[in-house]
C-alpha cells in the first residue's frame, strides 16, 4: 500500500492551554419562533458561551453542538471552585484541536433544553407558569433553526465548522442539510442518521420512568419539584448505554462499596423523603437483611445512583422527555425520501468518526452516513477509532482523535461539490 | 514498507497517465494518500481513498482527501454500477483476502480498474527461493517472514492467467524492470520488477 514516510505533521503544537474562566450569556429574541410542527412561541432565549475571538472576516467561527444531557458549557470553568471544566474541555482551548487562538468557538444550549435556553421549564407569559408539556414539540431541525437565528443575530455570516457528538452529531448533519454552505465543514461523531429501534427503546424506558413517577403530574410540576425519582432512574439507565462492558468492568469490576463508608445504624436515619433516599442515595445501607439486601453493594450501583442524583439537580424532567423525543424523531432518510436525497443539497465537507465500542450509535450507523454522502458525490470522510469506552468515547482524551480533527480543520476548504 | 520515495515515481506517473483529468477515482488501500494527492493535484480528480488504518485515514484527511476507513468490499457494495471512472489498487491486491471478488466488484463500480503490483516472478525473488531457500528479502520485501503481514504475492504470469480465466480485458499493461523505472519488454514475468494493468470488461 502507498506508505510513504514524507507525511510528518507540518507543525509542532505548542503546549495546549486552558480557556480558563468563562461566563455564559443569554441571547433573547421577542420575534415569534414557529417550530417544525407548526406551533409558535413568542420569542425565545438561548444561553451560550464563546471561546476565542472572531477574526476580522468573521470566518473562523466553529459551532459546537451538545448531546442530550450536555449544555452550552463545553470548555473552561465558571469559578475557581469548579470541580470540573466544561464537557469538551479536552478538545477546546488555546493550542488544542479546536484552537481558540485560531477559531472563535461557540456553543448554545438547545431550544427545548433546561440550562438557560427556552424549554418546557421556561416561564410561559400567557399562563404565568412554566410551559411544561404545553411547550411545542422540539425536533433536531428546530434546535438548528433556532441556533441559526441566534448566529445571524450575532452577525456570524458563515461557520468555519460545526462539530458535535451523539445528538450534537445529528445537529451537525442537520446543519449541512438545512443551511447548505453556511457551515463549510461538518464533524459528526458517535452519531446516527436515523435513531434505531434499540436507541428509541432506551429513550422510551427513560420517559416511562419519568412519566410513571407520581410527581411528574403530567408535566405540571412546580419549579424545583418534579419526578426526581423517575428522572434519576432514566439517567441511570441511559448512562449505562454510554459505557461498555469493558469500560465498566475496568472502572468498577465487581468491587463492593467499602465497609468503612457504611453509615451509622439505620435507626438513626431520618425517616422522611424515603423514596429519594432509597433510590437516589449513593451510600450503602447499614442494616443487614430485609430491604438493605438490595441497597448499594457494588461500586457500579453507587456510581449510577450518584449519576442519577446529580442529574436531578441540574436537569428538568420535561426537557428530558422533549429532547429524547427529538432524538427519536430524527430520521434523515425518512424526512427526505432517502439518505442520499437528504444529502443532495449539502455543500459542506463532512468528517464522521465512529467508535468501535459504541453500541448506542454503532460504527455501522456512522459509516453509512459517509457512504451516502459519497454516493451523492459529496466530499466526506469516515474514520473509526478503536476504543473500549462505548458511546462516550467521543469525549475521550485521544491524541489520535485530536490530530484527525486538527487535520480536518486545518486543510483547505474543498467545497467544490460534484453532483453525481 | 518504507522505500526510497523515488522508487515510486514511475509507477505513479504511469497511473496518472492512465487516469482521465477530472474523473472519479476510488483508491483501494490508499495508505497515507500520496498517490491520490498527486492525482488530485495533477488531474483534478474527485478522489476517495479506502484504508483500514486510522492513522493512514487521518493522514489522508490532513492531505485534503476523501478517505474511508473500512472494508473495501463493503464500501464498493454500497455504490451503484460505474459510480467511479477508475478504481486503483496500487500494491493492494497482494494483501486482500479475496482478490477475485475485489476485482469483480471494482469492475462493477468503475469502468476501468488499474492494478499495480510487485512481480513475485522477478528473477531475484526466484533466486532467493532457489538458492537460499528463503523468503525473498530485498528493497521491496523488506521484512523477515516473522515480522511480515500475511500476503498473497502474485506474479505477472499468475495475473494474466487470472484475467484470461475470468474474461477480464487487459486494456493496457506496463512492465518495469527491477529498478521500477525502465520499461521491460522482454520476458516480463522473469525480468520485470513491477507491473501495472488497466482492466476493463
Amino acid at each position: 500500500m502507498n506508505d510513504a514516510d514524507d507525511d510528518i505533521l507540518a507543525t509542532t503544537h505548542a503546549a495546549p492551554g486552558e480557556v480558563g474562566l468563562v461566563e455564559p450569556r443569554d441571547w433573547v429574541t421577542t420575534e415569534p419562533f414557529t417550530f417544525v410542527n407548526g406551533q409558535t412561541i413568542g420569542g425565545f432565549t438561548l444561553r451560550y458561551e464563546t471561546y476565542g475571538r472572531p477574526n476580522a472576516a468573521k470566518d473562523n467561527a466553529i459551532l459546537v453542538c451538545h448531546a442530550l444531557s450536555g449544555d452550552h458549557h463545553c470548555a473552561g470553568i465558571h469559578s475557581l471552585n469548579d470541580r470540573k471544566p466544561g464537557w469538551w474541555n479536552n478538545l477546546i482551548g488555546p493550542g488544542k484541536a479546536l484552537d481558540t487562538n485560531k477559531y472563535f468557538v461557540l456553543c448554545a444550549n438547545v431550544i427545548g433544553g433546561c440550562q438557560g435556553s427556552s424549554g418546557p421549564s421556561s416561564f410561559n407569559p400567557a399562563t404565568g407558569k412554566p410551559f411544561g408539556i404545553t411547550f411545542p414539540v422540539v425536533t433536531i431541525r428546530d434546535m438548528v433553526r433556532a441556533q441559526k437565528i441566534w448566529l445571524d443575530a450575532l452577525g456570524i455570516p458563515s461557520l468555519y465548522a460545526v462539530i458535535g457528538g451523539s445528538m450534537g452529531g445529528m445537529q451537525a448533519l442537520q446543519w449541512a442539510i438545512e443551511f447548505p454552505g453556511y457551515a463549510r465543514r461538518i464533524i459528526a461523531m458517535a452519531t446516527t442518521w436515523r435513531e434505531s429501534a434499540q436507541a428509541i427503546a432506551f429513550n422510551e424506558v427513560g420517559r416511562q420512568a419519568i412519566m410513571q413517577d407520581p410527581d411528574w403530574k403530567h408535566g405540571d410540576y412546580a419549579a424545583g419539584a418534579g419526578p426526581r425519582v423517575g428522572l434519576a432512574i432514566a439517567r441511570m439507565m441511559a448512562h449505562i448505554t454510554y459505557l461498555s462492558d469493558a469500560s465498566m468492568d475496568r472502572k468498577f469490576g465487581r468491587r463492593q462499596v467499602a465497609e468503612r463508608l457504611k453509615a451509622p445504624p439505620a435507626a438513626t436515619k431520618p425517616a422522611p423523603a424515603q423514596a429519594d433516599c432509597h433510590l437516589i442515595s449513593d451510600k450503602p445501607a447499614a442494616a443487614a437483611g430485609g430491604a438493605a439486601t438490595f441497597d448499594v453493594q457494588f461500586e457500579v450501583e453507587s456510581y449510577l445512583r450518584y449519576q442519577g442524583k446529580s442529574f436531578i439537580n441540574r436537569f428538568d424532567a420535561n426537557s428530558y422527555l422533549y429532547i429524547t423525543r427529538a432524538i427519536d424523531q430524527f430520521d434523515l432518510g425518512h424526512a427526505h425520501g432517502s439518505l442520499e436525497q437528504a444529502f443532495r443539497s449539502v455543500e459542506s465537507d463532512t468528517l464522521v468518526v465512529g467508535f468501535t465500542s459504541d453500541w448506542l450509535f454503532p460504527p455501522e450507523q456512522n459509516r453509512s452516513i459517509v457512504e451516502a454522502l459519497l454516493r451523492a458525490g459529496k466530499p466526506a470522510s469516515y474514520a473509526e477509532l478503536t476504543t473500549d469506552l462505548g458511546h462516550d468515547s467521543f469525549l475521550l482524551e485521544s491524541p489520535q482523535l485530536y490530530d484527525l480533527v486538527r487535520g480536518f480543520l486545518a486543510r483547505p476548504c474543498r467545497v467544490a461539490v460534484k453532483s453525481s | 514498507m518504507s522505500r526510497p520515495a523515488n522508487k515510486r515515481t514511475v509507477d505513479m506517473q504511469i497511473l496518472a497517465d492512465w487516469v482521465e483529468p477530472g474523473s472519479r477515482v476510488l483508491d483501494l488501500g490508499c495508505g497515507r494518500g500520496v498517490l491520490l494527492e498527486n492525482l488530485v493535484q495533477s488531474k483534478n480528480v474527485y478522489a476517495v481513498g479506502v484504508d483500514l488504518d486510522f492513522d493512514k485515514i487521518s493522514a489522508c484527511v490532513r492531505r485534503g482527501l476523501n478517505a474511508y476507513q473500512g472494508d473495501m468490499l463493503r464500501l464498493m457494495g454500497t455504490f451503484p454500477e460505474h459510480h467511479f471512472d477508475h478504481v486503483i489498487l496500487s500494491r493492494t491486491l497482494e494483501e486482500v483476502g479475496h482478490p477475485a471478488d475485489v476485482i469483480e466488484q471494482a469492475l462493477r463500480v468503475a469502468r476501468r480498474v488499474t492494478v499495480g503490483f510487485v512481480n513475485h516472478g522477478f528473477w531475484r525473488n526466484r533466486l532467493d527461493v532457489l538458492l537460499r531457500g528463503r523468503k525473498p528479502r530485498n528493497a521491496v520485501y523488506t521484512t523477515e517472514w516473522f515480522e511480515s503481514r500475511p500476503g498473497n504475492p502474485v506474479s505477472i504470469a499468475d495475473f494474466e492467467h487470472f484475467c484470461a480465466a475470468k474474461g477480464i480485458v487487459i486494456a493496457r499493461r506496463a512492465h518495469l524492470g527491477g529498478d521500477w523505472k525502465t520499461p521491460c519488454k522482454v520476458a516480463p514475468n522473469l525480468l520485470a520488477g513491477y507491473a501495472l494493468y488497466d482492466l476493463t470488461r
